[in-house]
């Protein structure tokens, strides 16, 4: 897993983004920016290149589903791995975005081993597939 | 004819014959009209709707008479929007120390490190997460806000008025900027005091 990926946080809530970022930072990764919503953080991959998006679902503007579906939609951006960190914990939820094509899906609260474990997970299964 | 709930037409065609008897002098032909005006009334949609029309006049009454409470409700839905606002703040500063925390740690020479300073550097990761629930708790509240707000809009749009006096215990709690001009600073309370002779 190549830790100078540049990683975009997508989060309405300023705390939330701050402790994803302290996360990603204690693994490893120090090369992130943030984003309060989908439209914003839509802007901000379509401007610039990032290598994966975590992204909260329920936010004022575009949500995070919304984001999943743009991305997954643009050509430029369509393989860009997505990792869903969300309070939203509904089994046809996580099934929207599993059909959707998320790669990873947290359920808040969430502890620092499960988001270590999803983001090997995902790379693992992006370098078989690869 | 006599088919229950019809509509208006039939309405009319009744009061004209019930009109056409009185000016007939036929008594038993009015009274006859009259009386099938009075089964289309009871009509069981008719019953229906009188029952409805009547409920919602004693709920709207008793709204009005509990009406005190709302006055409360934009007010509530602001003090919760303000404690989002201040766990956001107090969520930063914890977040701030934790940092500067990790900093001093990286600062402590490799010979000095231990069991201990490793624990307290995982204890300051355990503290960061923990911060979590500003997010979680904070879209909880959003979301009573949400609902409040929209049963509020619902009853303005009724034309309830909606007085400003208040049902509270006139005990106004933690003071909010922007919506409570009473507060005083600990500095005023202390100068009150003082020229209480306490």
């Amino acid at each position: 897993m190549n830790k100078n990926m540049r990683i975009l946080i997508v989060d309405d809530f300023s705390t939330m983004r701050r402790i994803v970022k302290n996360l990603l930072n204690d693994l490893g990764f120090t090369n992130t920016a943030e984003a309060e919503d989908g439209n914003s953080a839509l802007a901000a991959l379509r401007s610039s290149k990032f290598d994966f998006v975590v992204t909260d679902w329920n936010m004022p503007g575009m949500t995070g589903i919304e984001l999943l579906k743009n991305i997954r939609s643009d050509p430029n951006l369509a393989k860009l791995p997505v990792l869903m960190v969300t309070a939203e914990a509904k089994r046809e939820q996580i099934i929207e975005a599993a059909q959707n094509g998320v790669n990873g899906y947290i359920i808040k609260p969430f502890t620092a081993a499960t988001l270590q474990e999803k983001l090997n997970k995902i790379f693992e299964r992006l370098e078989t597939a690869a | 004819m006599n088919a229950p709930g019809g509509g208006h037409e039939e309405v009319v065609t009744r009061l004209h014959a019930a009109l056409a008897a009185l000016a007939a002098n036929d008594e038993d032909g009015f009274r006859e009209a009259m009386n099938s005006i009075a089964e289309w009334r009871a009509s069981p949609v008719m019953t229906a709707l009188a029952r409805l029309a009547r409920e919602l006049g004693e709920t709207l009454g008793a709204l009005q008479a509990t009406d005190p409470l709302f006055a409360e409700l934009p007010d509530a839905c602001a003090r919760l929007e303000h404690v989002v606002k201040m766990t956001e703040e107090a969520t930063h500063k914890t977040l701030d120390l934790v940092e500067r925390s990790r900093e001093l740690m990286e600062r402590i020479p490799a010979d000095a490190a231990s069991d201990i300073t490793s624990e307290i550097r995982r204890n300051l990761s355990e503290v960061a997460l923990a911060q979590a629930y500003q997010d979680l708790t904070g879209q909880i509240i959003k979301r009573v806000v949400g609902v409040v707000r929209r049963v509020y809009d619902a009853v303005a749009a009724f034309g309830i008025e909606i007085p400003t006096e208040r049902a509270d215990n006139g005990l106004a709690g933690p003071a909010l900027k922007g919506i409570d001009t009473h507060a005083v600073s600990q500095g005023d309370a202390d100068d009150l005091l003082s020229q209480l002779d306490l």
